[in-house]
């Protein structure tokens, strides 16, 4: 039985910004001024944020979910490495899926190659490998050239799967990582290697890169309901395309999640978390207001083709989902789900039902929610809203994807 | 005038064509046509005046093919060799303005023998330390998602001058001229994002090997490329003249055509 996966994510975002940060700065990001940043509140912060994924861990989540983020409020994990390396000390179950590795602001793949086998080797093969090209933000953080990246970013996914699969030393006579000697010491754990997932937003370029090597894919653009059916179905298509067929496990979505005993009750402690983390946090990627950086001609990573599809598809100036300015509003952008384990239960089995979507990178902090809240929640979908979405999902899945009973592992290369 | 495309090696370069006259190839900017506007302005249309002006869109702009494998300025400049040898030019005039003014730099000082006289509109470049040339792919983002207030204030003196406007309106333009926009960014964020922003730094150094007659003009206003390039680019080349435009900002051939393609035509025909 292959029942949906549920995965713990975190950002570690910056809680402690002042209460005017929305009025005084126009960005969260790139040149939000790290004068804010409070050297003695701080003490502590990171233990407690990786504590939080070690509870996940606890509380039976299937895998705890890093990112990599640079100079912003948003997410604190430069090095999403770091983290995970002290996750290998402190779990023994959960996968450790880091979403991702940016390879363009590497000098070398092959550093992330070699990181990623550490992990893999001291966690006994517990690694998902994720590598992402990184966006607007990280374009102005590490300087990196926008129409390049993706090509490069290819190149440096083609490299690091070499490297854990080929026998070194072999050279790789590469268009932007030429190397002489390509010979990692340590191998990964998993064989052939470990699972790679891929993050997009919608891109077709980018599914059909995932495609045609085999990788998983996951949706990180927030974007939920029948947007997320036509991803999947797109993503499927493409798949298709290259010979191969869609199932759950090939399909991930990032959701936002809040449980409390109550639907009331969830809203109210969730609130002060939530708004902190539209407003401040989502300042400069996923609002209006301000200064977006996230994507736009001075960032210009996608083909005039793309770049026309997204011109004749899209309003100037169109509300984002950081832009909601009532619970109304952001419960029609379904995009965080905030209630009681039912309504819960019932958004995510909607989800599942009508994309076919078989994991779920589930955020359970916002912001600058108190630590008891964010636990509390994980705890109460744990315990009241898991163990119904698994024992449903694997009848479903099984009765809609009877191939995958045929298979012990998912994961990369199948 | 006329257009044309012609092949380079497999790859189409868009031409503009006008004027008869001694050769003068004009290498457009981004505030500039082919780079954000899809017809000729009045300023071109003058400085063919006397001269068989040929002004080729640069790789990926307008309907030249974009070269996915153009990574420096560099590529740039082989292709325009590229391009001279297809047209059998081998002594012409040089005009560039904003990116093309620092292409035409770059040809200048690797090949003199080709350039009877180099004129440049307030080009990019060079690198002066503590003077960098200003965001515009920062500015490119719209603020509060529709106001390019800030990228108009890079591109011209005056922000809301209607030309300003006409090139830079808020919310969205017609789709051909958001798409010719982005074109250019694509080749400006290829050669010109890393090192921040658009210059080679070893140019300035290479100024002296352009021995030949140089004008180099640039709007009072100017808030893109500081004054310093302007008084760099004159004081390296050996036979150069510094004209600095008022009242006109980073685009004295849009904010000032008259007086722009006036002083251009006096250093041309000699009588500067």
């Amino acid at each position: 039985m292959h029942p949906v996966e549920l995965h713990c994510w975190h950002f570690m975002s910056y809680p402690y910004l002042p209460d005017d940060f929305d009025e005084k700065y126009d960005t969260g990001w790139v040149t939000v001024p790290n004068k804010l940043w409070d050297r003695e509140k701080t003490d502590g912060l990171y233990q407690e944020y990786i504590d939080q994924l070690v509870y996940g861990e606890e509380l039976g989540f299937d895998g705890l979910v890093l990112n990599e983020h640079h100079q912003n409020i948003y997410g604190l994990m430069p090095s999403p490495n770091i983290i995970a390396a002290a996750l290998t000390q402190r779990t023994s179950k959960a996968k450790i899926v880091v979403l991702g590795n940016l390879l363009p602001l590497h000098q070398n793949p092959l550093r992330v190659a070699e990181e990623y086998a550490m992990i893999d080797s001291i966690t006994g093969g517990r690694l998902v490998a994720g590598f992402a090209v990184g966006g607007g933000p990280e374009a102005y953080n590490y300087q990196v050239s926008s129409p390049k990246a993706r090509r490069q970013f290819w190149e440096g996914v083609d490299l690091i799967v070499r490297a854990w699969t080929e026998e070194g030393p072999f050279e790789h006579e590469g268009h932007h990582y030429p190397l002489r000697y390509a010979n990692i010491w340590p191998k990964p754990r998993q064989t052939p290697h470990p699972p790679v997932w891929i993050p997009g937003a919608l891109s077709v370029e980018t599914t059909h890169e995932v495609a045609k090597r085999g990788f998983d894919y996951f949706l990180s653009s927030r974007t939920h309901g029948s947007a997320t059916r036509m991803a999947r179905e797109q993503f499927a298509t493409v798949l298709t395309e290259h010979g191969d067929r869609y199932h759950p496990f090939r399909f991930g979505v990032l959701i936002s999640v809040y449980v409390a005993e109550t639907d009331e009750q969830a809203r109210a402690e969730s609130q002060e978390g939530i708004w902190y983390f539209l407003k401040n946090c989502l300042k400069g990627h996923l609002r209006k207001t301000g200064r977006t950086l996230t994507f736009g001609a001075g960032v210009p990573s996608q083909s005039v083709k793309s770049w026309e599809s997204y011109l004749k598809h899209s309003t100037p100036g169109a509300e984002m989902l950081g832009d909601a300015n009532t619970w109304e509003e952001l419960d029609s952008k379904a995009s965080i789900i905030v209630g009681s384990p039912a309504t819960v239960l019932q958004k995510f089995w909607d989800l599942i039902e009508e994309a076919q979507i078989g994991r779920f990178l589930i955020q359970f902090h916002f912001g600058n929610m108190k630590p008891e809240l964010a636990r509390k929640s994980m705890k109460l979908f744990a315990e009241q809203v898991a163990p119904t979405l698994r024992k449903d999902s694997a009848e479903l899945f099984a009765r809609q994807y009877p191939q995958l009973e045929e298979r012990a592992e998912l994961g990369a290369g199948e | 005038m006329s257009e044309r495309s012609i092949d380079i090696r497999g790859r189409s370069v868009w031409l503009y064509e006008d004027g008869d006259g001694p050769p003068l190839v004009y290498l457009h900017g981004f505030p500039d046509f082919l780079g954000a506007w899809a017809e000729p302005l009045p300023f071109h249309r003058d400085l063919a005046k006397g001269f068989k002006m040929i002004a080729p869109a640069h790789p990926g702009c307008s309907n030249s093919d974009e070269d996915d494998d153009m990574e420096a300025v560099e590529d740039v400049v082989f292709h325009y060799l590229e391009v001279f040898d297809t047209l059998q030019l081998d002594r012409f005039n040089l005009v560039g303005s904003d990116i093309g003014g620092w292409f035409a730099a770059e040809i200048a000082v690797r090949h003199p023998e080709m350039i009877e006289k180099l004129a440049l509109v307030g080009a990019t470049g060079l690198f002066i330390p503590g003077e960098p040339i200003a965001d515009l792919f920062w500015e490119s983002h719209p603020s509060d998602g529709v106001s390019l207030a800030g990228l108009r204030a890079l591109m011209f003196g005056d922000a809301e001058q209607p030309i300003a406007r006409d090139f830079f309106p808020d919310g969205r333009g017609e789709i051909e001229q958001e798409l010719l926009r982005y074109k250019t960014f694509r080749l400006a964020s290829r050669i010109g994002f890393n090192p921040p922003y658009l210059h080679h730094r070893r140019l300035r150094d290479r100024l002296h090997r352009f021995k030949g007659p140089a004008l180099i003009m640039h709007g009072a206003d100017d808030r893109l490329v500081p004054r310093s390039h302007a008084e760099a680019y004159a004081s390296g080349f050996p036979a150069a003249q510094l004209e600095i435009i008022d009242g006109a900002g980073h685009s004295p051939h849009l904010e000032k055509p008259d007086q722009t393609a006036k002083l251009l035509h006096k250093f041309l025909s000699g009588e500067a």
